[in-house]
């Protein structure tokens, strides 16, 4: 019993990362028809700045403070140098982030060599619930993953700027017509998927080992969640992130850790086949 | 209002403005005729800054707009009715009317209530999904769209294309209000001749990508050989 509450408060937990990574992907593909395949270094990123405060002297919290700012402006200057030139043409976007991939990665083991590095749980508490005790930071993560999930979608689905960003998504000419600055739109979408990232790399950073090649662990099942939960609904993200997660974590768990991948590519395998668009495909903006 | 000066443009290599030269003066209606392919559709879409410009100039209120962003352009007061309406279909009216507004920077984004006497229905349905509406209806949206903003000119592409013939009337009577209330500049792309008739003071005749021939609207309620020789195949 007490097993099962922390193997499903452990798999809830990945699973609101896996959203909150994939959420970022999501927005920047639905928007400028761009994939990432950097998204995962910028995860990466954010948990490196955690480290490099932490070898500084300074709080872990004010490192996960200033990682979303560190990678937000990181997007904005990779937007400017790469991005904005190859708007709506997803192949091309695909080799030039996957080249931007390795140089981040590369970038990161010139300055902090390719062994992994350890950021230590700010809170170490535990909680006691019934007969088993779980790690306070392990809950903390999870309000903060659920508070931060429901502040995008509020944005994109609820306020003025979502209501902007999603009629650029579904027209952009006829946006642009109206007064509304595209490339603008573009612009604040992309710094807001990479601060979303940088974020969630911060603060899952004391619970895994942190190190150059971490963003592909957390970048392939992104990408999973969307093809599986489909790209054109947020709410598509929801539903593939908790699918993909918790396939992924309990077979880890129940079977191994090999034939829990294989049952996730096995479900995407499925799913697309069975609805192409996703399970939420062709649904657009809820 | 606006002044286009051999204007060259279109796709790629294919130029299909040729030499397009026309002024729209403030507060006056025209009316822009010609056959399918003549390039109306490509000269409202140049002038919003949706196609490069390969030469010429266009000047709107006083200022070139040559190779500004449309966003720009649309905030100088140019609003544009694109052909096929291109609505939000999967948002409310209301937002596809807030839509409007958004885009300029003013701090009044309240809808004016004038809209809503042109256009009761938006009124009564503001809160249905706009993609659910007549093909009719949505052209009410989509020239109440371009309206909310107090544009100074509007660029109208076909508002009659693919409507029930009862509405086509019903919308230029609707135009004609609204051009009248406001003294609002009007270019209308149009291959209705009702809807030209209704509300247009000058019709220009648009042939390959070149401006032919203007006459005042009268012109064209009396002779009919000057229609079958532009429109008529």
């Amino acid at each position: 019993m007490t097993d099962i509450a922390i193997l499903i408060l452990n798999t809830t937990s990945y699973i609101l990362i896996l959203v909150l990574v994939a959420l970022g992907l999501v927005v920047v593909f639905g928007m400028m028809g761009v994939i990432n395949m950097a998204h995962g270094e910028l995860f990466m990123l954010g948990a490196y700045t955690v480290v490099v405060a932490g070898q500084m002297g300074l709080p872990f919290w004010l490192g996960a403070l200033l990682a979303p700012l560190f990678v937000g402006a990181v997007g904005l200057l990779i937007e400017w140098m790469l991005i904005r030139h190859i708007y709506r043409r997803t192949l091309d976007t695909i080799l030039a982030t996957w080249g931007l991939s390795i140089v981040l990665k590369q970038a990161v083991v010139l300055f902090y060599g390719p062994s992994s590095q350890s950021v230590t749980v700010p809170i170490a508490g535990a909680v006691a619930i019934g007969d088993f005790s779980y790690p306070i930071y392990r809950l903390l993560l999870m309000t903060m993953a659920v508070m931060l999930i429901a502040g995008m979608l509020w944005l994109f689905l609820r306020s003025d700027f979502g209501l902007k960003a999603r009629a650029v998504m579904a027209r952009p000419d006829t946006a642009a017509c109206l007064g509304i600055d595209t490339r603008a739109m573009y612009r604040r979408t992309f710094v807001i998927g990479a601060a979303l990232a940088g974020f969630a790399g911060a603060i899952v950073a004391p619970l895994i080992s942190v190190d150059p090649s971490m963003g592909l662990g957390y970048l392939i099942p992104g990408f999973i969640s969307i093809m599986v939960g489909g790209a054109g609904a947020l709410s598509g993200v929801l539903l593939g992130g908790g699918l993909v997660g918790a396939t992924n974590n309990l077979l880890t768990v129940w079977l191994s850790p090999v034939l829990a991948q294989i049952a996730v590519f096995l479900l995407a395998i499925i799913i697309i086949r069975l609805r192409p668009s996703g399970l939420m495909g062709g649904r657009h903006g809820t | 209002m606006l002044a286009i000066n051999h204007l060259h443009a279109g796709y790629g290599n294919s130029q299909v403005l040729n030499d397009f030269s026309i002024t729209v003066p403030a507060g006056e209606v025209l009316a822009l005729m010609g056959r399918n392919g003549m390039g109306k559709t490509t000269l409202l879409k140049a002038t919003m800054g949706l196609l490069p410009i390969a030469a010429g100039e266009i000047r709107f209120d006083d200022h070139s707009i040559v190779g500004r962003a449309s966003h720009d352009i649309a905030r100088l007061g140019l609003g544009y009715v694109p052909q096929g309406r291109e609505i939000f279909d999967d948002f409310t009216v209301l937002e596809n009317l807030r839509l409007g507004l958004m885009g300029h920077a003013s701090n009044n984004q309240t809808l004016p209530e004038q809209i809503f006497s042109w256009f009761p229905v938006l009124r009564d349905r503001a809160d249905q999904r706009a993609g659910s509406f007549s093909g009719g209806q949505q052209q009410m949206l989509a020239i109440a769209r371009a309206l909310v903003s107090g544009p100074k000119m509007l660029l109208l592409d076909e508002p009659t294309e693919g409507i029930q013939p009862s509405l086509v009337h019903d919308i230029g009577l609707r135009l004609r209000e609204i051009a009248r209330d406001t003294g609002l500049t009007i270019l209308l792309v149009e291959q209705n001749v009702d809807i030209v008739r209704t509300i247009a003071d000058q019709v220009i005749f648009m042939e390959n990508g070149k401006a032919v021939e203007q006459v005042p609207v009268g012109a064209i309620r009396q002779d009919d050989d000057l229609l079958a020789r532009h429109l008529t195949l």
